[in-house]
């Protein structure tokens, strides 16, 4: 069968072919500074993100400060995911070898559509065909699959995939899109999360707003699917190259069920996801809780290795999704963002993502990680994916909280300058143009004296007032700020002036001024 | 086909890596291989080809990435300090731990409603149950339990193959004392039993006990959720009850 997206014929590809992009959820389609202008508006979707990131901040914070170890934790985490990536075609063989050894079976998936048709294809094998015509699979979140959007396509395919962590559940029902990695509801609060259970769960009944009652109707709602359902579709947090494992992290046993109760268990993991040694995860089982969710340790990690007989399901399969990771690997300034964990510290810290929430980005994967992972996956010229590294004041709290210690910042600049390489015209911009100009009177004192002179002029054409418009680029400015008034004179020309008063004595304006600064000291 | 996309992602992982001979095909009808790919095309590698045992991988020999990493491999608390850690971040993630000296029975028969239906698994010490009154399902193989039965007992009691203290973590390995992962997670109820010999202080001390290629559950308190406000509640979709019995024998 063809696959869609896949070339007709195995080409022979060279060095110099540029490695593609990715596919699926991973596109700005409006450039970032547009979209979250609709975003910055939506006072509850503030209140609500505000509230959320500044809880988790604090929990994360004091999770942290209890390891004296912490930096030690991180240079180990960020050492050994270099070290992985530096060494990647190894370690997926390795980790293939094992894993086939103990009876799971491999696929491969350059793009989200072959990704897409090939779990398609695993699910019309193994789940029946229900009386309502359509067969079922259950979920556990997973990142890789929302960036493939794979539920999507089952739909088109008669498969209903039923998400089954509650915060997806939550952005399922409410035919949403996740806005963190970790919290994909955080922009929901609990009123609207009642809402949505009693409009769209039968079986809900009347609900309060507590979180407990809500959990609990999300236990009674899918409680039937677990214990029924066939084929179950997952991520992975790690693969263990030296022993053939996957492990998934998770709180509330939605994974557990998953992993454990159906027949068939379809996971889907990014090449960049492996740790050489099952030793290692002493340092990113410290790493990953504390960051994520602020706890010592999450309340449940399943590791499996391949097929365990009589534990668990017995077919077990595992998609290995390039989609754009590549594309990432060989951008030597930018490789590191493969780095990451999806612990999501650096989204609960950033004052931009903070203010437009994850939505803004586009892609499956926002704030701080996004906005480098999306363009370093599809190229910045691809969509509006060239907006996103712009998502940034480059403050860095981001860096100091990443537990694998990539330097975000640094990758933003590195693709702002990507951006401009490729998507700004080499035409002269009114930018371009102003700072030349500033550039060349600047440089030359009679200019600099020549251009002052006009000040004067300009102090009585605007009152000495402030500026509140300014035509042109810098209107961008003076959209959200306004200019302090223009003085009377530059301060060459009252240095000129103060020169020449200082060889015949002081003057009572001086004096005052300099006693006036000696004040604010 | 996906032999095709293997090697082709493959190769663009040893052109990214600006690798020779990354992205070159030698056949392209019998399963195409990338020429000196470092996995040939056999579609399997032997453990002699493991990157640990590379030049320049830091780690030759095997084991973690890198040895001189100067974080904590043991921890400091030991005796009834690190029963007394185990026994506060339990509870701070809301398990409820109870210490017993010596033969458990009367604790656990305690726990559980006397007359209930309960799960346990093949290797269960026997004497745990002597005081408990009530149905006992043995869960072994050829002999499990179905789904809906799990789902009908009142409780399962499990032994436990390692403790982490400073996360309040119980490790389960699908030993016969433990059973297989299935039964720990149905019942609503999971009484564990934890001896004080299979504390250990930190993760990395933890981790080190493990079977690797076992089918693992970590758990931290019961099934929990924070996704409403990041408000943490207990007891979503896994047991929401976890009774922790740490003997001391």
């Amino acid at each position: 069968m063809t696959f869609l997206g896949m070339p007709l014929l195995p080409s022979k590809r060279r060095d110099s072919d540029p490695i593609p992009g990715g596919q699926g959820n991973i596109f700005e389609d409006e450039s970032f500074a547009e979209v979250s202008h609709q975003h910055l508006s939506n006072q509850q979707l503030r209140n609500n993100i505000g509230h959320a990131t500044s809880t988790i901040r604090d929990k994360r914070s004091e999770v942290v400060a209890e390891l004296d170890d912490w930096e030690a934790l991180r240079e180990a985490g960020s050492r050994t995911k270099n070290h992985v990536m530096e060494n990647l075609p190894e370690y997926l063989a390795e980790f293939e070898a094992n894993f086939t050894d103990q009876g799971g079976i491999i696929h491969w998936a350059r793009d989200a559509d072959e990704a897409n048709a090939i779990v398609t294809e695993l699910v019309e094998a193994n789940a029946p065909i229900l009386d309502s015509g359509r067969r079922e699979v259950i979920k556990v979140k997973s990142m890789a699959t929302e960036e493939i959007g794979l539920n999507e396509h089952l739909e088109t395919q008669g498969v209903d995939a039923f998400e089954t962590d509650l915060a997806e559940l939550i952005v399922q029902l409410g035919d949403d899109k996740p806005s963190h990695i970790l919290v994909p509801a955080i922009h929901r609060n609990r009123n609207e999360i009642r809402d949505i259970f009693e409009e769209k769960m039968p079986d809900a009944g009347e609900l309060t707003n507590d979180p407990v009652d809500l959990a609990e109707a999300a236990r009674r709602h899918l409680r039937h699917k677990f214990l029924t359902t066939k084929v179950a579709v997952s991520g992975a947090n790690f693969g263990i190259a030296d022993t053939g494992s996957l492990g998934v992290v998770e709180s509330e046993g939605n994974g557990r069920m998953c992993l454990t109760l159906p027949e068939t268990l379809i996971t889907v993991m990014g090449i960049e996801k492996l740790l050489p040694s099952f030793d290692d995860l002493e340092v990113f089982l410290q790493l990953l809780p504390r960051s994520s969710t602020g706890e010592r340790m999450n309340p449940y990690t399943s590791f499996w290795t391949g097929v365990t007989e009589g534990d668990g399901p017995q077919n077990v399969h595992l998609v290995i999704l390039d989609n754009g990771r590549t594309r990432a690997l060989a951008d030597e300034h930018g490789r590191t963002a493969l780095n990451c964990i999806r612990c999501s510290a650096c989204m609960n810290v950033c004052p931009v993502y903070e203010r437009t929430g994850g939505h803004a980005y586009g892609s499956t994967y926002p704030g701080p990680i996004g906005a480098i992972l999306s363009p370093l996956m599809t190229g910045v010229e691809a969509e509006e994916n060239g907006s996103l590294p712009y998502a940034s004041s480059l403050c860095g709290a981001c860096y100091d909280v990443c537990p694998v210690k990539i330097n975000i910042p640094e990758i933003l600049v590195h693709l702002r300058n990507e951006d401009v390489e490729a998507n700004h015209s080499p035409v002269s911009s009114q930018l371009d143009g102003a700072l030349t100009g500033a550039s060349w009177m600047m440089s030359d004192a009679k200019r600099m004296t020549a251009a002052e002179s006009g000040i004067p002029f300009a102090h009585a054409v605007t009152g000495g007032d402030q500026i509140n418009s300014l035509p042109g680029i810098a209107g961008a400015w003076t959209s959200s700020r306004d200019i302090p008034g223009l003085p009377e004179k530059s301060f060459r020309q009252l240095w000129a002036e103060s020169e020449g008063e200082s060889h015949g004595g002081s003057d009572g304006e001086e004096d005052g001024k300099s006693e006036g600064e000696g004040d604010e000291r | 086909m996906t032999d095709t996309a293997r090697e082709e992602i493959l190769g663009r992982i040893n052109q990214a890596l600006g690798r020779r001979g990354g992205g070159e095909y030698v056949s392209s009808s019998s399963g195409t291989v990338p020429a000196g790919s470092p996995t040939g095309g056999e579609g399997h590698s032997s453990a002699a080809e493991a990157p640990h045992a590379q030049p320049g991988a830091p780690a030759a020999g095997g084991g973690t990435v890198d040895q001189s990493a100067d974080y904590f491999r043991t921890g400091t608390h030991e005796g009834e300090e690190l029963i007394e850690l185990l026994v506060d971040r339990l509870e701070d993630y809301k398990a409820n731990v109870h210490r017993v000296s010596g033969d458990p029975a009367a604790t656990i028969a305690g726990l559980i409603e006397s007359g209930s239906a309960i799960v346990v698994p093949r290797g269960l010490d026997d004497s745990w149950l002597q005081d408990f009154t009530g149905e006992v399902s043995v869960d072994a193989p050829g002999q499990e339990l179905s789904v809906p039965e799990l789902d009908a007992q009142a409780a399962v009691v499990t032994a436990s193959a390692v403790a982490i203290a400073q996360t309040g973590t119980i490790v389960l390995d699908g030993s016969p004392e433990c059973g297989r992962r299935a039964i720990t997670l149905v019942p609503d109820h999971h009484v564990c039993v934890v001896r004080v010999a299979d504390i250990v202080d930190i993760v990395p001390e933890g981790v080190a006990r493990l079977r690797p290629s076992a089918a693992l559950t970590f758990i931290s308190g019961p099934s929990a959720t924070s996704d409403i406000e990041l408000k943490r509640v207990e007891g979503v979709h896994g047991p929401r009850t976890l009774d922790v019995v740490i003997v001391d024998t």
